[in-house]
């Protein structure tokens, strides 16, 4: 790790493909949120029917 | 009168960002790469002129922005601060907790370490070395965080829609 920061170019690569990961990591958070939003609204119909 | 006090919370957070961010580029991408470059007898300039001076702006710019940003979560109608900080609104937890590893790492670690290093406390000379590698490898991995970071808090005002 202190190699990597050692070197102001190969710093800045790491903060890009954590800023990918960051991207996918929140991707699937949102895709989780949405499901139990979805759960919620479709358990909400069922008890309406 | 709300959205007034939202927006200069807001504003008041990204002027200490600047500040702090600022600095910490110029700490890594101009200072630090230069100081091989610089004359043994003009580098006092820096390190006993220049660099105590930038690290109070520094140090406090991190404090206000932390200080407003959480302020601005508080008083957020979107969400609030507990789930901001859960990541139940993912950009905004993300941003928020590279921030704030950010700043404990420039009150307790580069500060403490710089003080050393610059000769601004009593210590061994042997221990500026150290300290000066330590400072130098913190600012560097708050340099890294503060890319994801940036994003992270852009994306909350404009969704890059990734």
């Amino acid at each position: 790790m202190s190699k990597i920061l050692e070197s102001l170019p190969m710093t800045i690569v790491a903060g890009i493909i954590l800023t990918i990961i960051m991207v996918i990591a929140t991707n699937k958070i949102d895709n989780m949120n949405q499901s139990g939003v979805e759960k919620t609204f479709s358990d909400l119909q069922k008890k309406m029917n | 009168m709300d959205d007034f006090i939202l927006f200069f919370v807001r504003y008041l957070h990204v002027l200490c960002g600047v500040m702090w961010i600022g600095i910490l580029w110029y700490f890594n991408f101009v200072q630090i790469p230069c100081m091989p470059k610089i004359p043994a007898e003009q580098k006092p300039a820096i390190s006993k002129v220049i660099a105590p001076e930038a690290l109070f702006w520094f140090r406090w710019g991190a404090a206000g922005t932390v200080l407003f940003g959480l302020i601005l979560a508080a008083l957020n109608p979107a969400y609030t601060l507990h789930e901001a900080m859960t990541f139940q609104i993912p950009y905004i937890g993300f941003g928020m907790w590279m921030g704030i590893i950010m700043a404990i790492n420039v009150w307790f670690v580069i500060w403490p370490a710089q003080k050393i290093a610059l000769g601004l406390v009593e210590a061994d000379d042997s221990a500026k070395p150290a300290a000066g590698r330590r400072a130098m490898l913190f600012s560097r991995t708050n340099t890294l965080l503060s890319i994801p970071m940036l994003f992270a808090m852009v994306s909350v005002q404009n969704p890059p829609g990734l």
